[in-house]
């Protein structure tokens, strides 16, 4: 039953997070926060070269050292097993290869041991003691992807090649983006206990049913016998939708034990072994008539994956249905390198694919001599001429226009370097993208209370998101109750299995199942009603009576005598009743109309050539993905995703030393990202056009498309301001300073022709460690 | 971590007798604790591993006092968030507040002290991994910044032992306000100009400065500013805030009836040491202000540049720091946190 | 208690004060910030050992649910957080502020909480609570 939105009071309103109050004063619980009677703590080793083998380990002195209770490696820590990784499991997991599995080294930081011991400060000491002896091989970390890779292609329509050539107008570039970390301020925890054959595992992940599951596989137990409890997360990004190897180590290291083990990766361990968004290298090749009319549109691109893992970056997904043009293709391929699993990060695919696509539109825009809204605006589809299908719901025109009118657009001048505030010379940008909309398989229930409340439970959790609020308001709204009346339960396993958080999917996917479940719920309360006292109420016929906002009422007399359910629970003897909702989701379906929502963004740089600083000043972040259901989480959501993009666009890039295939930035302090600082003024329009091909409220998700299309509008908006195009992201100084202060190339510097300090390779001597490379 | 013994002193001679009973001990062995934010940091990354840390928050190093010659003489343990805000170094050293406030967060600026700060270590990643070779971490092991990831490192003063910058922004302010270091060892004080506090690395890396086994820095003390003199500090950097400098520069500057009379000007982010640029100075002094005259003095000191791999982009942007700061400092001008 | 053990770890092992996060352990994005003596420190960098005389203040002792401080209030009703991890350390400093030097626009709270980072990214939200705060402790 779609909720009569004229009438809201609690949805599509800006509404204070319930979860605020303990949030904002250190009470709410997240995984590290745990702790048990008897708890160890474990610290995992991992490898210091990047490809070979491990060929011995001394843990001698490692064991020896006080309040050190056990070293596991691959010999004594037990069987762990290959997660299944079918489709039809819906199971998600990146790293498919379990921890300590053979003396196979793939990747810097995997992990070879774990020490565990009475204090985090001994299990520290006993794994920085753990000794190593490697067969090292040369890592494989070359990012010029597309060099020598075949690529396989993936979509096509036309002939993209012939009308590429046929064409007038070209762009053929290359665009390049980096590993980027996920670096959610809450490090990878588990805490692990284990009771009998049970396990509880509290633990950092955005689908406590996905981790059940995988986790159960993992270690060989049933999965009545796992329980994954994440009442609160720090924030994930996709880096904690895998169950990565700590996790695996911490309870096996408590099974072994019989002891409650807590591990917290520390923050260079999560650089290393738990995720990270691949690097690309994307080719995009467009073609167009005089008339401003795409003709030729390819899309190929190549990312990096882990040795023994596949990973794919869809850098092309929007680029078959994002523009019209009747000859398209895209391919690609998987680059393996010696570093660890990639996995999802906000807006995979999109995010990186977006940056490339819409700077070689503006490239485009540039060689037309037109505007690149108006580029935009002549190139709109009808419809997904990728599979002939209608759109469900496209507003990127509107968005544009109104992204446009509030950026002021129209006061563009598109000569490089021409426009000026305040001393500042000002470069203006647009770039739009697109991210799928759908639903995950969810259940949840809603109990109906004596006293008034309600309860919500699903085993879906809270990221940073708002679901705990989201789930409140839904209920709250359809009840008739003041938010603080629903208890809101989450993060269990044992709960309801619920969406994971990931693909920005969490609220489409509830939205069904909650309203089915106050279906339900409903449904009991009318039959409850034979049970009344009243004889109005027990004589009447079910199907006269109607539940509204919470109210049993007659059908026939909606202005007339109403009964709150907490009335009819009291007056029946009833503490709770029960109402379940499933709903399907749309993974696997074969879709009839095609499911997105759309961004567009509009960026301002500020450039000083005189000390060469680019700085971005004002974001208007235009987002058409249906009705948004709490407008203060979202808004906040938003300005968070552009936020990221200004750190990808500008700072970010997890750099490799090629000598080791060890990450060099694998902390927060060279790991550059964006702080309160460095914080455009960032305005957000939510067009709020209700999608109810995706559910009955016509919600659809936010997290990822919010962040794409920043990093190209910036880059575009820093080609505008200084007249160079970069290419590869981040777009760092050095890029900026291949112009003079006037624009010109600048000449050849005097240092260029001195002789540079001596270069040659030093001898690596295997002072600390054995595992020089050759 | 490696385990340690855990000492705290009251009194300085507490201090030195503690150190001194140690003497025998390798260099790093015993280690003086005050803000912490290099020590623990680097103790937790098994760079630094000493057997002995001696707290010394509780001597009485905390003050800033003028000096007869009207000077001002900073102590040891004053924070930098202190001396950044301190009025009489607003007013009078304002490059040196401005450098402090450009570097790190106002946490770690109401832990670091000045002394501790005159010791900060390169952020050099090969010095902070032990996986790496580095010179300056085990000698004699090799350098592997050089022909590595050496963006940050130094185009100045380096050796083919050792590129790693010094990370310190309170440095370099201290260098161009010609400040004086003040050192307490067991056979007694002594005063060593900034200039000569820091070694350059040459072929021992590892010897960063003049300290002694055992000595502790007691305060810092400036001269009075020259008269009719503007000071600042100008810090560029990949973000806002809160990151360390690719390049930045500290003036002090006197212009007079359209002459520059007095000109001290020193480098961070560029230099193995806190870079005192006395060619460009000498270029300067005594020539009216122009843009040529500030991209001439940017040439004299920058001509003896060494880029490494990845670092030839800090020769332009040190040249465009100098010179806007140059004119930034003639015109009046400044920035309030230095970036 | 080890000497090793940094303030940190002893508030949330050995304590159980877990309302102070660990983001980084190196001093480098603030989740960790804690008053020690009314001024804000990140406790990640200094070790338990140092500070027996001292006054330390997390962010329970501000104030709870029900009776929240000013500051956390003004987080909650402008949305100061997403996840919520690095909130306690965003507070602490906020809070610090109130009697630092620190100039009167946006741009100079930014600077002075520069040190704290969010990866959620909502910066602006907690700006606006800041300044709530600010102006209404003018008031």
């Amino acid at each position: 039953m779609a909720v009569d939105t004229g009438n809201n009071t609690l949805i599509g309103k800006p509404q204070s997070r319930i979860d605020g109050p303990v949030k904002v004063s250190g009470q709410a619980r997240y995984t590290s926060d745990y702790s048990f009677s008897g708890m160890l703590y474990a610290v995992p080793v991992g490898a210091t070269i990047a490809r070979g083998k491990l060929l011995s380990l001394d843990t001698k002195a490692a064991e020896a050292m006080p309040g050190v209770r056990a070293v596991f490696h691959g010999g004594n820590i037990g069987k762990l097993y290959r997660a299944s990784f079918l489709m039809a499991d819906l199971v998600l997991l990146d790293e498919k290869r379990p921890p300590l599995a053979d003396n196979d080294i793939n990747y810097f930081g995997q992990y070879i041991a774990v020490a565990v011991a009475e204090t985090f400060e001994q299990a520290t000491a006993a794994a920085d003691a753990v000794e190593a002896r490697y067969a090292a091989e040369r890592p494989v970390m070359n990012f010029d992807l597309l060099r020598g890779t075949e690529l396989k292609q993936s979509d096509h329509r036309g002939d993209a090649v012939k009308a590429l050539a046929g064409s007038p107008v070209k762009v053929d570039e290359v665009y390049s983006t980096p590993v980027q970390t996920h670096n959610a301020i809450e490090l990878h925890a588990t805490v692990a206990v284990w009771e009998g054959g049970n396990c509880t595992l509290y633990d950092t992940v955005q689908g406590v049913g996905n981790h059940q599951l995988v986790m159960t596989q993992r270690l060989g137990i049933e999965r009545e016998q796992m329980r994954v409890i994440t009442r609160y997360l720090g924030s994930g990004f996709g880096g904690k939708i895998s169950a990565w190897g700590h996790c695996c180590l911490a309870a096996a290291a408590a099974r072994n034990l019989d002891r409650p083990v807590k591990l917290v990766l520390s923050r260079r361990q999560a650089f290393e072994s738990a995720g990270h968004r691949p690097a690309t290298q994307q080719r995009v090749q467009l073609g167009a008539s005089a008339e401003v009319k795409l003709v030729s549109l390819q899309h190929d691109y190549v990312n990096t994956t882990a040795m023994v893992e596949d990973f794919t970056e869809y850098c092309a997904e929007a680029s078959p249905f994002l523009y019209s043009t009747a000859n398209m293709s895209s391919s690609s391929a998987l680059a393996r390198r010696t570093i660890g699993a990639a996995t999802s990060m906000r807006g995979p695919g999109a995010v990186p694919g977006s940056f490339a696509l819409e700077s070689a539109m503006d490239e485009l825009a540039y060689q037309l001599r037109v505007d690149p809204v108006a580029l935009r605006h002549r190139n709109e589809p009808a419809l997904d001429e990728s599979m002939g299908i209608p759109f469900s719901s496209r507003h990127l025109t509107e968005a544009l226009n109104a992204g446009a009118e509030r950026f002021g657009w129209s006061q563009r001048t598109p000569e490089v370097g021409s426009m000026k505030r305040d001393g500042l010379t000002l470069g203006w940008g647009v770039a739009v993208a697109a991210w799928g909309a759908g639903r995950f398989a969810s259940s949840a229930t809603v109990d109906l209370r004596a006293d008034g409340t309600a309860r919500v439970s699903c085993g879906t959790q809270d990221i940073g998101t708002g679901t705990y609020t989201v789930l409140a308001q839904l209920v709250g709204e359809r009840l008739g109750i003041a938010m603080d009346r629903v208890e809101v339960a989450i993060g269990d396993s044992n709960l309801p299995a619920g969406p994971l958080s990931g693909g920005s999917l969490v609220t489409s996917s509830l939205v069904p199942a909650i309203s089915r479940a106050l279906d339900e719920a409903s449904q009991r309360l009318v039959t409850a009603a034979s049970l009344l006292p009243d004889s109005r109420w027990s004589k009447a016929r079910p199907e006269d009576l109607e539940v509204v906002k919470g109210r049993l009422g007659l059908k026939a007399n909606p202005s007339g005598p109403a009964l709150s359910f907490s009335e009819v629970l009291q007056q029946t003897g009833v503490r709770s009743l029960t109402g379940t909702g499933l709903s399907d989701g749309t993974i696997l379906e074969k879709p009839k109309l095609s499911k997105h929502c759309f961004s567009a963004q509009f960026a301002e740089v500020t450039w000083q050539p005189e000390i060469a600083r680019l700085r971005v000043s004002r974001v208007v972040t235009v987002i058409d993905s249906g009705r948004i259901i709490n407008p203060k989480a979202g808004r906040n959501q938003i300005v968070g995703a552009v936020v990221m993009g200004v750190g990808m666009a500008l700072f970010e890039g997890t750099e490799y030393d090629p000598r080791k295939g060890v990450a060099l930035n694998s902390n927060l302090a060279d790991y550059v990202m964006t702080t309160h600082a460095d914080t455009p003024d960032i305005d957000v329009i939510f067009l709020d056009c209700p999608d109810f091909e995706v559910n009955e409220l016509g919600a659809k998700g936010i997290g990822e498309i919010g962040m794409a299309g920043v990093a190209g509008a910036i880059a575009n908006a820093a080609y505008h301001a200084t007249g160079i195009r970069v290419r590869e992201l981040p777009i760092r100084i050095e890029a900026l300073l291949k112009r003079n202060q006037t624009g010109r190339e600048l000449k050849k510097e005097p240092w260029q022709t001195h002789p540079t300090t001596k270069t040659k390779p030093q001898p690596h001597r295997a002072n600390d460690s054995p595992d020089a490379p050759s | 971590m490696r385990a340690f013994t855990f000492k705290q002193v009251a009194r300085q001679e507490e201090a030195l007798l503690l150190s001194d009973a140690h003497a025998g001990a390798s260099p790093g062995e015993v280690r003086f604790i005050a803000g912490g934010t290099t020590l623990v940091d680097l103790m937790k990354l098994n760079v630094e591993r000493p057997s002995v840390v001696i707290d010394i928050n509780r001597l009485p190093l905390d003050k800033i006092e003028t000096t007869p010659d009207g000077g001002v003489r900073i102590g040891a343990l004053v924070r930098n968030g202190d001396c950044a805000h301190h009025p009489l170094l607003q007013s009078r050293y304002p490059a040196l507040s401005q450098a402090l406030l450009s570097g790190a967060s106002a946490q770690l600026r109401n832990m670091a002290t000045t002394g501790g700060n005159l010791l900060q270590r390169t952020r050099c990643t090969y010095f902070r991994d032990t996986v790496w070779t580095c010179n300056k971490r085990v000698p004699g092991s090799g350098c592997s910044a050089i022909g590595g990831a050496n963006r940050m490192l130094a185009i100045l003063g380096a050796s083919e032992h050792c590129i790693a910058t010094n990370p310190s922004d309170m440095n370099v302010a201290l260098t161009a306000l010609e400040a004086t270091v003040h050192l307490q060892g067991k056979e007694g004080e002594r005063s060593v100009a900034i200039d000569e506090f820091f070694h350059r690395p040459g072929t021992t890396p590892h010897i960063e400065n003049v300290l002694r086994p055992g000595e502790l820095i007691t305060a810092v003390s400036l001269p009075a500013p020259a008269p009719g003199s503007r000071s600042l500090y100008l810090k560029l950097r990949d973000r806002a805030t809160y990151e360390f400098a690719l390049a930045s520069a500290a003036v002090v500057l006197t212009a007079a009836s359209g002459r520059i009379t007095h000109v001290r000007l020193a480098l961070g982010g560029v230099g193995t040491v806190p870079w005192r640029a006395h060619e460009a100075e000498a270029a300067l002094l005594g020539k009216g202000p122009s843009p040529e005259i500030f991209r001439r003095a940017a040439e004299a000191v920058l001509q003896h540049a060494r880029p490494q791999s990845e670092n030839g982009f800090k020769v332009e942007l040190a040249r465009r720091c100098i010179t806007h700061a140059l004119t930034t400092a003639v015109a009046g001008g400044g920035e309030q946190y230095g970036s | 208690m080890d000497p090793r053990t940094t303030l940190l770890d002893c508030l949330r092992e050995t304590i159980h004060l877990t309302g102070t996060k660990k983001g980084c352990d190196h001093g480098q994005c603030g989740a960790c910030t804690v008053h020690i003596n009314g001024r804000r420190v990140n406790s990640c960098l200094t070790f338990a050992a140092m500070h027996q005389a001292d006054e330390i203040t997390t962010i329970e002792g501000l104030g709870e649910p029900g009776r929240l401080h000013p500051m956390q209030a003004a987080f909650v009703e402008h949305d100061g957080y997403q996840c919520g991890y690095y909130t306690s350390g965003q507070i602490m400093s906020a809070v610090a502020l109130l009697k630092e030097p620190c100039g009167p626009s946006d741009m100079d709270v930014k600077e002075y909480l520069g040190g704290n980072i969010c990866r959620c990214g909502a910066y602006p939200n907690i700006v606006a609570a800041v300044q709530a705060v600010r102006r209404h402790s003018l008031l």
